[in-house]
Formats: structure tokens, C-alpha cells, sequence
């Protein structure tokens, strides 16, 4: 591997977003924005998400990884994140992607709730193509699994030798503090499609497919990867998630279209 | 206080973000290892917290990837995974001794992190203090009589128990999840050895232990079943935090464990003597 082709720096606004950018192999003519999910989906995606920024990159895309304020690496804390900064975080990413790789046509993907943040940044980052995997499109009905699993949390007998007070933990989703400004505006999300092709890869366990309609009606389409992802089962809540069909479904997409 | 992001080591394929204080460069540097396989920004951005928390308290902190973890690769060399963790180890001090000035060490591991944090520390004379979170530990004679003894007295316990045999409700069967962090057991001797020749040489420790491993320590007593005297020694620390999960998944836990360390920081290594040496 070149190791020197793996940069990680800092910039965006007071150089506080965190980047890793992977050189192409070859000179670029596309590049992709890897746009994370939050909470603790960023941190079980990772592995999978460095697995395909390497794999592309040997392909020749420029590829960047980083960090919205207030997660991973990037400057802030949990209790900062703003979906609002987020979309806007993705948009500076891509500006700073464009810059880095010399190549105006971008590609976004997303995981999760990066896959919403990608669908809501399109047109204003000037996405070229979403590929978005298992996008929360209801932030709604995704606030309610949160808030179950985290109240399932609290008696966690295989995690807390005693079930912990409700106290204990109020204002937090599974390992996060969560302020009330993300809450309200996840809970109100409803993503609208792009306006860019879009393909959903839909690993959901017992995923109605009538789920994405909403989504790829216009210039989209969904391809199934299996085996189902399991992002809601408490008991591997720090397990990684990790997926080859993954990176060949987007390897695939982009070899499709290039 | 400023972050940077570096590529290092000796074959640069080390990852890690170095937290530099403001103002004077410091003397003693905290490094954070990885804990499991969880990248550099630790189980539920433990190490961002802790980091960031130190930087403001005036310590040059470094977290960054063990070979083959996070964002990092393979050195290419043909090293045992103990070499491997002690040369990474010296390319982190390497690395913040010439971003801050450091030219001693606190290692701060959690898990499999404390374990490696506890091969080097055993080892490298530069570095003066470590924090180990659920590390070493072995099954005593008081963790089976504490674990034990209430199941022998416990009425309810017998009946289900009873009944089963009598061919009554089944127990309930529970898939115990795939464990994500572990400790590879080490001789208990050598483990006390290792402790004993740490605190002969001056180096401060501070061993915090929680409820999410009750499957082999149970008590804060066990400290010393565990390791004999050298618990007693005044430059060992200990905490047992029963209340708390093995990753700290609590914000509140999270707080009052990170509290712990920067108080422990302060009195052993005192922000005062971060002051570079004259």
C-alpha cells in the first residue's frame, strides 16, 4: 500500500474539520466524499469505510474521509452536533475534495444518516451521484428506535451488573450526549430526493422495499446487498460493521457508470 | 489548545492527533493506546474527551493507532506483536517529545490498550506513570466466595433450580454476545513483577476497574488479592467503579472516571512540573 497516498490533516472553518485524503493511484477524473453516519454507527463504520476509500483509490478516484464538528476527530463536542452543520460540513468537504483531487465531479456516499446527510447536501455540494447505504429517511420513526434502545440500555444486564436509574441516561443515545437542537431537528427530518442518480443499497433487516419508493422514483434505483446489516442490535452495539458486498455493490456502481 | 494530524513512525505508517497545550511546552506527555479495535478516538469519543480535557489542564496528550489499527498499517517489518507495540510506542514518544517538548510519559489503556500499555511501561524507562483501565486481572479466592456465597443463599436461586429439575420452565436461554474487548491472560507472577519493578523505578500508577468485567473482578479488595503488597505501595492508585460498563457507554460515568484521571494527573504529575525543564 502507499502510505503516503493516506493523508490525514485538518480543515474546513477554523481548520477544525478532520480529513483523510486517499491519492488515486492513477490521476483522478472522479472523486468520491465518504460522508459518515453519526454516533456510534461513525465509530462500527469506520473499518468499512477506510476498506473502500483504499479500495477506490487503488482504482484512481481521490477519495476523502473526514469528520463533521462535533464528531470523531473534528473539532467540537457530542452534544454539538447540529444536522445543520453537518449538511453544511459535507459541503466543505466537498470543496476541500475538489481542491486536493483537481477534479470537479464528485461522487458522495453515505452510510446510515450519511447517506442523509449526501441526499441533502447533493444539490448544494454539487454532487454529480448519491450512493446512499440503508439512508434514514424518517428522522421521526429513527429518533423512536433511539430512544428504545436506549431506554432498553438502562437494563442492560449483559453491559450493568444493575439496572441504572432513568437519570443515568436521560440526554444521550447509546454512548453520546445529544442536545435538544439535534434531537428536534432529526425527529423532524424527511429526506427529499436528490436531484442527482441516486442508488440506495439496502441491506435493512426485513426491509419492505416500498421503503426507498419515496426516494429513487425519479432518477434512482435500489440494489438489495446481503447479508442484513444488524445497526439496531443492542449486543453488537460495539461490533464493527464490516461488508465486502458493500464495496463491491459501490465499486460495481461506479465501474457502471464511469 | 491546537490538535494536529500526523502520519509517523518509523516506516510512517503510524496515525495520530497530537493535543498541544497553550503556552509553556510540556514536560510530561499522556499517550493514549487503542482500546480493542475501536480507532483512535476511543470507545464513544473516550479519547477525544480525555484528550481534549488534558490539553486544557496543560498536558500534550497524543492518541493515535497502533500498527494494523484505526488508520494505521503494517510496518512492514518482521516483528512479534509486542515488538511491534513497543516500537509504535516509541514512535509516539519520538513523535510528542518533538511537538512538545515531553521527555516523560504517562500511558493511559483501556483493555487490550492496558495491557500494551503495561508491556511498554514494564519496559521503557521514559515513561513515568500509567493508567490502566480493566487490565490484568485474575479470578481469586475472595472474587469466587463473593461471586458464590449469595447464589448458595439465595432461596429464589434453588427454586428455579428445583423446578427445572422437575422438568418445570426451562432456564431462560441468553446468547452471551461475541466479546469485542478482551485481555489476553498473562502469568499472575510475572504480572506482580512487572508492577513491583515499575514502582522501584519511581513510576506512578493508577488502576481503574469496573463493574463490565464482574465475569473475573468483583471488588475493589481484589486489588491486592490480585497482586499482592504492591497495591499497598503509595505511588499505586486504585478505583473500582462497580457501578459502571466496561466502555464507559454513561456520559455521567464517563465524566466522573475522566475527573478521576485529571485529578490523579495533577497530583502525581502536576501541571506546574508540565513546565519544560530550564
Amino acid at each position: 500500500m502507499r502510505l503516503d497516498a493516506e493523508v490525514p490533516f485538518f480543515f474546513g472553518p477554523d481548520a477544525g474539520l478532520f480529513g483523510m485524503y486517499h491519492a488515486p493511484s492513477v490521476p483522478a477524473r472522479r472523486a468520491m466524499l465518504m460522508c459518515p453516519p453519526l454516533g456510534q454507527d461513525l465509530i462500527r463504520c469506520h473499518r468499512v469505510y477506510r476498506q473502500l476509500a483504499q479500495s477506490l483509490a487503488e482504482e484512481g478516484m481521490a477519495v476523502l474521509r473526514f469528520d463533521y464538528y462535533g464528531t470523531g476527530d473534528s473539532a467540537g463536542e457530542s452534544a454539538e452536533v447540529d444536522w445543520d452543520r453537518c449538511v453544511s460540513d459535507a459541503a466543505a468537504a466537498a470543496v476541500e475534495l475538489r481542491r486536493r483531487a483537481g477534479v470537479d465531479r464528485v461522487v458522495a456516499f453515505g452510510a446510515r444518516l450519511g447517506g442523509s446527510v449526501a441526499l441533502t447536501a447533493a444539490g448544494r455540494a454539487r454532487f454529480s451521484e448519491v450512493i446512499a447505504w440503508d439512508p434514514v429517511l424518517e428522522g421521526g420513526r429513527y429518533v423512536a428506535e433511539l430512544d428504545a434502545m436506549q431506554a432498553a440500555l438502562r437494563e442492560d444486564a449483559g453491559r450493568f451488573n444493575r439496572a441504572r436509574s432513568h437519570s443515568d441516561v436521560a440526554g444521550q443515545w447509546l454512548g453520546f450526549d445529544i442536545g435538544d437542537t439535534l434531537r428536534d431537528q432529526l425527529a423532524a427530518l424527511l429526506v427529499t430526493p436528490a436531484s442527482v442518480p441516486t442508488l440506495v443499497l439496502d441491506s435493512m433487516p426485513a426491509s419492505p422495499t416500498a421503503r426507498w419508493e419515496r426516494i429513487v422514483s425519479q432518477r434512482g434505483k435500489v440494489a438489495t446487498i446481503t447479508p442484513p446489516t444488524p445497526w439496531d442490535d443492542l449486543e453488537r452495539l460495539e461490533t464493527a460493521i464490516l461488508s465486502h458486498p458493500l464495496i463491491q455493490a459501490v465499486a460495481g456502481r461506479l465501474k457502471e457508470v464511469a | 489548545m491546537r490538535e494536529e494530524a500526523h502520519r509517523f513512525g518509523r516506516a510512517r505508517h503510524l496515525v495520530g492527533i497530537a493535543g498541544l497545550p497553550e503556552g509553556e511546552r510540556g514536560e510530561t506527555g499522556v499517550i493514549v493506546l487503542n482500546a480493542g479495535l475501536v480507532h483512535r478516538i476511543g470507545p464513544f469519543r473516550l479519547h477525544v474527551e480525555l484528550t481534549r480535557q488534558l490539553n486544557a489542564a496543560g498536558y500534550p496528550t497524543l492518541r493515535f493507532d497502533l500498527s494494523t489499527v484505526g488508520d494505521s498499517t503494517a510496518s512492514g517489518g518482521q516483528q512479534t506483536r509486542t515488538q511491534q507495540v513497543c516500537a509504535d510506542l516509541d514512535d509516539a514518544m519520538k513523535l510528542l517529545g518533538e511537538r512538545a517538548g515531553c521527555e516523560r510519559f504517562v500511558l493511559f489503556g483501556l483493555c487490550s490498550g492496558a495491557q500494551n500499555a503495561h508491556v511498554v511501561a514494564a519496559t521503557d524507562p521514559r515513561v513515568s506513570g500509567a493508567i490502566f483501565l480493566d487490565g490484568y486481572a485474575f479470578r481469586t479466592l475472595g472474587y469466587k466466595l463473593r461471586y458464590y456465597l449469595p447464589r448458595l443463599v439465595d432461596p429464589g436461586r434453588w427454586v428455579r433450580r428445583l423446578v427445572r429439575r422437575a422438568g418445570g420452565a426451562p432456564a431462560a436461554s441468553k446468547v452471551a454476545p461475541q466479546p469485542v474487548f478482551a485481555v489476553a491472560p498473562a502469568p499472575r507472577e510475572e504480572v506482580i513483577a512487572d508492577f513491583t519493578g515499575m514502582v522501584g523505578r519511581g513510576m506512578k500508577l493508577y488502576l481503574v476497574y469496573s463493574g463490565g468485567i464482574s465475569n473475573y473482578f468483583n471488588h475493589a479488595r481484589q486489588f491486592r488479592e490480585c497482586f499482592g503488597k504492591v497495591m499497598n505501595h503509595p505511588a499505586v492508585t486504585t478505583r473500582y467503579a462497580a457501578e459502571t460498563d466496561h466502555t464507559y457507554i454513561l456520559t455521567g460515568d464517563r465524566a466522573r472516571m475522566l475527573d478521576g484521571v485529571g485529578g490523579w494527573l495533577s497530583r502525581n504529575f502536576p501541571p506546574a512540573s508540565a513546565g519544560r525543564h530550564p
